[in-house]
C-alpha cells in the first residue's frame, strides 16, 4: 500500500464503476416510477382520513424511517425467497428460487423504502396548496380529478420537488447496498475488480467520484425542473 | 403448517433479543462519539459558511455537497482503506487500529455535513434586529448570542438535530461491514452460528430494535422541543 496508488488500475477501475451506472439508474428510474405514484395515492388516504389505509400507511412510514435499508434489504431477501419457494412447491411450479435475478429484490425493496419516504413529502407538499384551491376549481365544474391534476398537483409538485430530489438521490445513494443481493451495480463491479490485486483504496476512490458525478447530475436536472415549474408557484398569487 | 416452521419460527425472535441487545452499547458509544465530533465540525462548517470569507463558504460548500452525494458504505470503506494509506506516506501505521476508530471517523464526517446545515439554518432563522436589540441593551456580543441566539435557534434546530441523529444510527448499521461487533454484527455472527437457518427471525428482531429506537428518538426530541420552546411563547405575549 505504501508504494501509492496504483494510477493504471484507478483509471481503469473507474470504467468498471461506470459500468455500473445503467443498472444503479435501472433501479432508480424502476423503484420511482412504482414509489411517485403509490406514494402520492398513500399520502391522499392520510389527508383524506381515509380509515384503514389511514392507519397503515402510519405504520408503513414509521417503519420504514425507523429502520435501516440494510436491514430492509435482509428482511426481503430473506423472506422473499421462502415465500416463493413454498408457493412455487405448492402449485408445483418448477422454478429455482435462487435463478431469480436479483434485480427483482432490488426493485421489491427500494421500492418498498421510496414509496414510503414520497408519502411524507406528497403528504407535506399537498398540505401546503390552501384547501380554498380545490373548493374553488370544483364551484367553477371542475371534477375532482380534473381540479388535482390541473390545479392542487402543480402547486403541490413545486414544493414537493426538492424533496423529491433528496429522495432520488437518497434513492441513488442506497442502491450502493444491492451488494448484499449481489446486484451488479456501481459499488460490486468495482469491489469485484478490487479483490484481484487488493486495489480497494483505488477502487473505493472510482466507487466515489461515480457516485459524485451521478448525484450532481442529477441535483442539477432537477434544479432546472424546478426552475420551469416555479411559473406555478404564481398562479394562485 | 409443520412444514412452515422449519422454515419460521417466532421464538428465534424472542430468544435472540436478549443476546442482541447488549450489543447496543457498542452502537450507542460509536453513534455517540460521532454525534459530538460531527456536531463540533459541523459548528465549524456553519461558521464557514456563515461567514465573511469567500474562500471559506466555498470550502464548506464544496464539502458538504461531496458528502450528500457519497453513499455511507462508500465513505465507509473509503475511510477504512484509505485513512491507513494515507498514513504511510508519514511513516504512521495505522493499519492495526480498532475498527470502531474508522466507523466514528467516517460517521463524524457525515454528520458534520448534515450538522452544518442544521445549524446554519436555525441560525439564519432568527432575525437578525435580535442580536442587534440584545448588543443595544448593553449585553456583550458573547452574551447576546449565549442568552438570546442560541436559545432560539435551539429550538429551530432541534427537530432537524432529532432526524440527524435518527439517520446517525441507520447508517451506523452498515459498520458491520467493516467488521464492527456492533448489534448488526452480532445479529450476523449469531445467524452463522445458527448456519445461515433462521436470519429472518433475526432480521426482523434487528429491525424491531431499531424500530423502537428510532420512535424514542423522536418522540424525546418532541418532548425536549416542548420544553425548549417555553421562552418563546413568553416572548410572544409580551
Amino acid at each position: 500500500m505504501s508504494e501509492g496508488l496504483n494510477y493504471t488500475f484507478l483509471i481503469d477501475t473507474f470504467f468498471i464503476a461506470l459500468s455500473g451506472v445503467p443498472i444503479t439508474l435501472l433501479v432508480t428510474v424502476v423503484a420511482l416510477l412504482i414509489a411517485l405514484p403509490l406514494g402520492f395515492l398513500l399520502a391522499l388516504t392520510r389527508i383524506n382520513q381515509v380509515p384503514v389505509l389511514n392507519w397503515f400507511s402510519r405504520i408503513y412510514v414509521s417503519f420504514v424511517r425507523g429502520t435501516p435499508i440494510i436491514i430492509q434489504i435482509f428482511i426481503v431477501y430473506a423472506s422473499v425467497p421462502l415465500i416463493l419457494s413454498l408457493f412455487f412447491e405448492r402449485y408445483n411450479i418448477n422454478i429455482n428460487v435462487y435463478d431469480i435475478n436479483p434485480i427483482w429484490y432490488a426493485f421489491i425493496v427500494f421500492s418498498f423504502s421510496t414509496t414510503a419516504i414520497l408519502i411524507e413529502v406528497f403528504r407535506s407538499a399537498l398540505s401546503t396548496v390552501n384547501k380554498g384551491q380545490l373548493e374553488a376549481a370544483q364551484s367553477v365544474g371542475l371534477s375532482n380529478l380534473q381540479a388535482y391534476l390541473r390545479i392542487v398537483i402543480p402547486q403541490a409538485l413545486v414544493v414537493a420537488l426538492p424533496n423529491i430530489c433528496t429522495a432520488t438521490v437518497n434513492l441513488i445513494k442506497a442502491t450502493s447496498l444491492g451488494y448484499a443481493m449481489s446486484l451488479q451495480e456501481i459499488t460490486l463491479k468495482a469491489k469485484v475488480a478490487a479483490n484481484v490485486g487488493y486495489n480497494y483504496v483505488e477502487a473505493y476512490i472510482d466507487i466515489f467520484l461515480v457516485y459524485i458525478i451521478l448525484c450532481s447530475l442529477v441535483e442539477y436536472g432537477f434544479k432546472l425542473y424546478e426552475k420551469r415549474l416555479r411559473r406555478y408557484k404564481y398562479v394562485s398569487a | 403448517m409443520h412444514n412452515m416452521e422449519k422454515y419460521f419460527d417466532v421464538s428465534y425472535i424472542w430468544n435472540s433479543l436478549p443476546i442482541l441487545l447488549p450489543f447496543l452499547k457498542v452502537t450507542f458509544v460509536v453513534a455517540g462519539l460521532s454525534m459530538i465530533f460531527g456536531s463540533f465540525f459541523g459548528l465549524i462548517l456553519a461558521m464557514m459558511k456563515l461567514g465573511k470569507s469567500k474562500i471559506a463558504q466555498k470550502l464548506a460548500n464544496f464539502y458538504i455537497t461531496i458528502l450528500r452525494c457519497t453513499p455511507s458504505i462508500v465513505l465507509l470503506f473509503l475511510v477504512y482503506y484509505g485513512v491507513p494509506a494515507l498514513a504511510d506516506n508519514f511513516g504512521l501505521y495505522l493499519h492495526d487500529l480498532n475498527t470502531a476508530v474508522f466507523v466514528v471517523i467516517t460517521f463524524t464526517l457525515q454528520f458534520a455535513a448534515i450538522m452544518a446545515e442544521v445549524i446554519r439554518s436555525a441560525y439564519e432563522s432568527i432575525e437578525k434586529g435580535q442580536f442587534e436589540a440584545a448588543v443595544s441593551v448593553g449585553l456583550s456580543p458573547f452574551q447576546a448570542y449565549r442568552r438570546i441566539i442560541f436559545p432560539q435557534a435551539l429550538v429551530v434546530a432541534l427537530p432537524n438535530f432529532g432526524n440527524g441523529l435518527i439517520a446517525l444510527l441507520q447508517e451506523g448499521s452498515l459498520a458491520y461491514t467493516i467488521g464492527l461487533i456492533d448489534i448488526v454484527g452480532k445479529a450476523n455472527l449469531i445467524i452463522a452460528a445458527n448456519y445461515n437457518t433462521h436470519a429472518l427471525e433475526i432480521f426482523i428482531a434487528l429491525a424491531l430494535v431499531y424500530w423502537i429506537l428510532s420512535i424514542l428518538i423522536e418522540k424525546f426530541f418532541g418532548k425536549l422541543e416542548k420544553v425548549f420552546s417555553k421562552g418563546k411563547h413568553t416572548i410572544n405575549t409580551n
